[in-house]
C-alpha cells in the first residue's frame, strides 16, 4: 500500500512522537477538505500537529464536550449530486459543449472515462492505479491519436504527512496538444457573473489541492497542469452551467508551503513535551475513558489561531472559540488586524474610556480608539460600556 | 402512434413464444405470468389500434384521466386511471424507449424517452432493480425470454458499464462501451429522437423539448428542428465513427468467447476481486 521509501532515524523518531500524540486511535487520512481547511488557517499550531499526527478531531472535540455539529447539509449534498449528475448526463454531453468552447477542444476530443469504479471494483487504490495508468498514457499519445479528454472521477494520492490522502476531483480535462485542466463542479450559482467570494475561495483552494496531487502524479512537471482551474456552476437562476475560470497561483503556494510544515513538523514537535498525547484511553469498546478535563488540558498546551472562519472547517471550532473568547481574535482577522497588539477586547475597552493608560508601543492604537469612543458618545450620547468587564478582565 | 403498435405486435409474437416454451417445460408459474402479460399487451395493441384510427382523439383518454381525479369518489374503482402511468410492465417500457434509442442508455433518459414518445413515465429507482431481476431470470432459465434488458460493457475490463441499460438482442458491438461511445450513442440517439418525431405529425411537446436538450448539446444544431439535429449530429459522428468501431469492435471480439450470462451482464471477476479486498480497503474507504 504506502509506496514511501524508508525512513531515516530521524523520520522514524518524529513518526514515533506523532504516533504518541495520536494514541491508540487509527490515523485519520486526509481529503480534500481537510487539506484545503489546513491551507486557509496556516498560523495554527494545535491544527497543524493534529493533523500531521492524524488525530480524530471529531472524537477529541466530543470528548471534551464541543462536538462540532459539523458536515454539509443534506440538502446541499443532493443538490450538488443532481447538478453534478445533469451536467454529466449523456457522455457529459453539457459539459462537453462548454469546454469546446472554453478550451478551444478539438471535435475528435470527446473521450469520457468514468473512474468512479474500475471493472466495478470501487476501492480506492486500485482507481488510482488505473487513473495514473489512463493520465499517464493520455499526457504522452501522440498528438493526432489522443485516447482521453474527459476523465470523470479520477482517484489522485497525495502524501500528508507520510501518509496517503486520496482525492476525487469531479472531473480532470485534456486540452488538445496541451495541458491537463482540473474541472470543479458546484452547484452553487453564479449570478450574473458574480459568486460568493466565500464559496468560490473554498472551491479555489479545493481545485489547488487537486492541481498539486495531479502534478505529482505526472512526475511533478508544474506545465502539464494548468494553474487556471474551471469552476462549473449554475448560471444565474436557471440549471443551466456555465464555466468560469479560477487562478489557483496563490492557493498553491500556501498549500505547498503547509505541505512542507507538516512534512518538517519535528520543530513545532520540540515546543512540546514529550509525554504530551491526546490519546482517549478507549476501553474494548471503543469508549473513550480518559478524564475530559485531563485530555483538555493536553489539547490546552498547544495554542490555537482562532478565527471565525474556523467555524466552516475545523472540527475543534468550538473548543477554541470558547477559549478564545474575550480576544480580540475571536472577533475575525479584520477586527484583529485594526487593532494590532491589543489582545483582549476588555483591554480595548479599557484605552478607549481611558480607564487603561497605555503603554508607549500602544499609544497610537490607544488614541485611535479614544477618538473613536468620543464619536460614538457624541452620536449615541451614552457613555462606552464594558468599565465592570475592563476590571474583571484585567485581573485575570 | 405506429411505433407503439409495431413494437406490441413483436412484443405479443415474443410472448406467444414465451408461453408455448413455458407450458412445454412444465413451468406453471411462468406460463400464467407470461399468459397475463399477453393479454395486458393485446389490449394495449387494442387501445393503440382504436387511439390510432382516430388521431383527433389522441388525447381524449389523456384529457379524461386528468379529469378524474377531480371527481374521484370511488378510489377503488376498476382499473386505476393513471395518468402518467402504464398498463405495460416495466422491463417492457424499458424496453420500448430502448428499441427507439437503439443505443445503450442511462435509466433518466429510457425515462424521460418513455414518457415523451409513450405518454407514461415511472421512477428510474425502479429500473436498477429492473437489470437484476433480469439477470437472476436469466441465471434460472437462459435465454427463456425473447429478450433481456441487460448491461452494456465497458471495452477495457468487459465489466458492466455504471448506469447504462441494453437489449440482450443487440449486437455485441452495440453493447461495448469505448472511450468514444458515450459520444457517438448520445449523438446517435439524438438523430433516433429527430426520426421519431419525424414521424409523429404533432410531436408533443415533452418530445420537443427532449430534442432541444439534445440539440444544445451538439455543435451547429442552433435550431432544434428534427432536420437539423440529425444533421449535425451525423457530421460530428463521422468524426468519432471510425475511432469508435475499431475500439467497439475489439471489445465485442473479447467478449464473444465470454459465457451467456457474463456477456449479457458483464464479467464479475473485478467485483468479486472487490468483495475479496474491501476488507483491507473498508477502512481507508471510510476515510474517505
Amino acid at each position: 500500500m504506502s509506496a514511501s521509501p524508508r525512513p531515516s532515524p530521524a523520520q522514524a523518531q518524529t513518526q514515533a512522537r506523532l504516533d504518541r500524540l495520536r494514541g491508540r486511535a487509527l490515523p485519520v487520512n486526509h481529503n480534500a477538505r481537510t487539506i484545503a481547511a489546513l491551507a486557509a488557517n496556516p498560523g495554527c499550531s494545535r491544527r497543524a500537529l493534529m493533523d500531521a499526527a492524524g488525530v480524530d478531531k471529531q472524537q477529541v472535540a466530543t470528548h471534551v464536550g464541543f462536538p462540532a455539529p459539523f458536515g454539509q447539509s443534506q440538502f446541499a449534498i443532493a443538490r450538488g449530486n443532481a447538478f453534478e449528475a445533469q451536467v454529466k448526463e449523456g457522455g457529459a454531453a453539457q459539459l462537453l459543449t462548454l469546454l469546446r468552447e472554453h478550451l478551444g477542444l478539438d471535435v475528435g476530443q470527446a473521450h469520457y472515462h468514468d473512474l468512479n469504479d474500475v471493472g466495478g471494483n470501487e476501492a480506492a487504490l486500485v482507481r488510482h492505479g488505473r487513473t495514473r495508468q489512463l493520465l499517464t498514457g493520455a499526457a504522452l499519445s501522440a498528438p493526432g491519436e489522443a485516447t482521453g479528454t474527459m476523465f470523470d472521477h479520477p482517484m489522485l494520492r497525495l502524501a500528508v504527512g507520510g501518509r496517503h490522502a486520496y482525492l476525487e476531483p469531479d472531473l480532470i480535462a485534456l486540452q488538445y496538444q496541451g495541458r491537463f485542466h482540473v474541472v470543479e463542479i458546484k452547484s452553487f450559482a453564479i449570478i450574473d457573473g458574480q459568486a460568493d467570494p466565500a464559496k468560490v475561495a473554498a472551491a479555489a483552494i479545493q481545485s489547488a489541492v487537486y492541481v498539486h496531487a495531479l502534478r505529482d502524479l505526472l512526475g511533478g512537471d508544474q506545465g502539464r497542469v494548468h494553474y487556471e482551474t474551471i469552476l462549473v456552476a449554475p448560471r444565474d437562476f436557471s440549471s443551466q452551467p456555465t464555466v468560469s475560470t479560477v487562478d489557483v497561483r496563490r492557493q498553491l503556494t500556501v498549500l505547498r508551503r503547509q505541505l512542507d510544515r507538516i512534512a518538517s513538523v519535528e520543530g513545532l514537535l520540540d515546543l512540546y513535551p514529550a509525554e504530551l498525547t491526546f490519546d482517549l484511553d478507549p476501553d474494548p469498546g471503543g469508549r473513550p475513558q480518559r478524564p475530559p478535563g485531563e485530555l483538555a488540558g493536553a489539547i490546552g498546551q498547544v495554542t490555537a489561531n482562532y478565527t471565525p472562519d474556523c467555524l466552516a472547517t475545523c472540527d475543534l471550532c468550538f473548543l477554541c472559540r470558547d477559549e478564545a473568547a474575550g480576544t480580540t481574535g475571536a472577533l475575525g482577522r479584520s477586527v484583529r488586524t485594526d487593532l494590532g497588539g491589543v489582545e483582549h477586547a476588555g483591554q480595548v475597552l479599557g484605552l478607549a474610556a481611558g480607564t487603561l493608560p497605555p503603554s508607549q508601543e500602544r499609544a497610537e492604537i490607544a488614541a485611535q480608539l479614544t477618538r473613536a469612543a468620543r464619536l460614538r458618545t457624541e452620536l449615541l450620547g451614552t457613555q462606552l460600556l464594558g468599565t465592570q468587564l475592563l476590571n474583571t478582565d484585567l485581573a485575570t | 402512434m405506429a411505433e407503439t403498435i409495431e413494437a406490441l405486435e413483436r412484443r405479443i409474437d415474443g410472448l406467444r413464444v414465451a408461453v408455448r416454451e413455458a407450458v412445454l417445460a412444465g413451468d406453471r408459474a411462468l406460463a400464467s405470468a407470461h399468459r397475463a402479460s399477453l393479454k395486458r399487451a393485446e389490449q394495449a395493441w387494442e387501445d393503440a389500434l382504436v387511439t390510432a384510427t382516430a388521431p383527433d382523439a389522441q388525447t381524449a383518454p389523456h384529457a379524461q384521466a386528468a379529469s378524474q381525479p377531480g371527481q374521484a369518489t370511488h378510489p377503488q374503482a376498476r382499473e386505476p386511471a393513471e395518468p402518467t402511468g402504464s398498463l405495460l410492465p416495466l422491463r417492457e417500457q424499458v424496453y420500448e424507449a430502448l428499441s427507439l434509442l437503439q443505443v445503450p442508455a442511462a435509466p433518466k433518459l429510457i425515462a424521460t424517452v418513455h414518457e415523451a414518445f409513450f405518454g407514461a413515465t415511472f421512477p428510474t429507482s425502479r429500473v436498477t432493480s429492473l437489470k437484476r431481476d433480469e439477470e437472476r431470470s436469466f441465471r434460472a432459465a437462459p435465454f427463456s425470454r425473447p429478450y433481456y434488458i441487460c448491461a452494456a460493457l465497458s471495452a477495457d475490463y468487459l465489466a458492466p458499464s455504471r448506469g447504462l441499460l441494453a437489449v440482450s438482442t443487440w449486437p455485441l458491438e452495440r453493447r461495448a462501451i469505448g472511450s468514444l461511445s458515450p459520444r457517438v450513442d448520445f449523438l446517435t440517439a439524438a438523430i433516433r429522437v429527430a426520426e421519431a418525431i419525424e414521424r409523429i405529425p404533432e410531436p408533443p411537446p415533452a418530445a420537443r423539448r427532449l430534442l432541444q436538450r439534445f440539440a444544445a448539446s451538439i455543435p451547429g444544431a442552433s435550431s432544434p428542428g428534427p432536420a437539423t439535429v440529425k444533421e449535425a449530429a451525423a457530421a460530428e459522428l463521422t468524426v468519432h465513427k471510425d475511432a469508435d468501431d475499431r475500439a467497439r469492435g475489439a471489445a465485442a471480439a473479447r467478449a464473444r468467447p465470454l459465457a451467456g450470462a457474463e456477456q449479457l451482464f458483464g464479467t464479475m471477476s473485478f467485483r468479486e476481486l472487490a468483495i475479496q479486498t474491501s476488507g483491507r480497503t473498508a477502512g481507508r474507504a471510510a476515510a474517505e
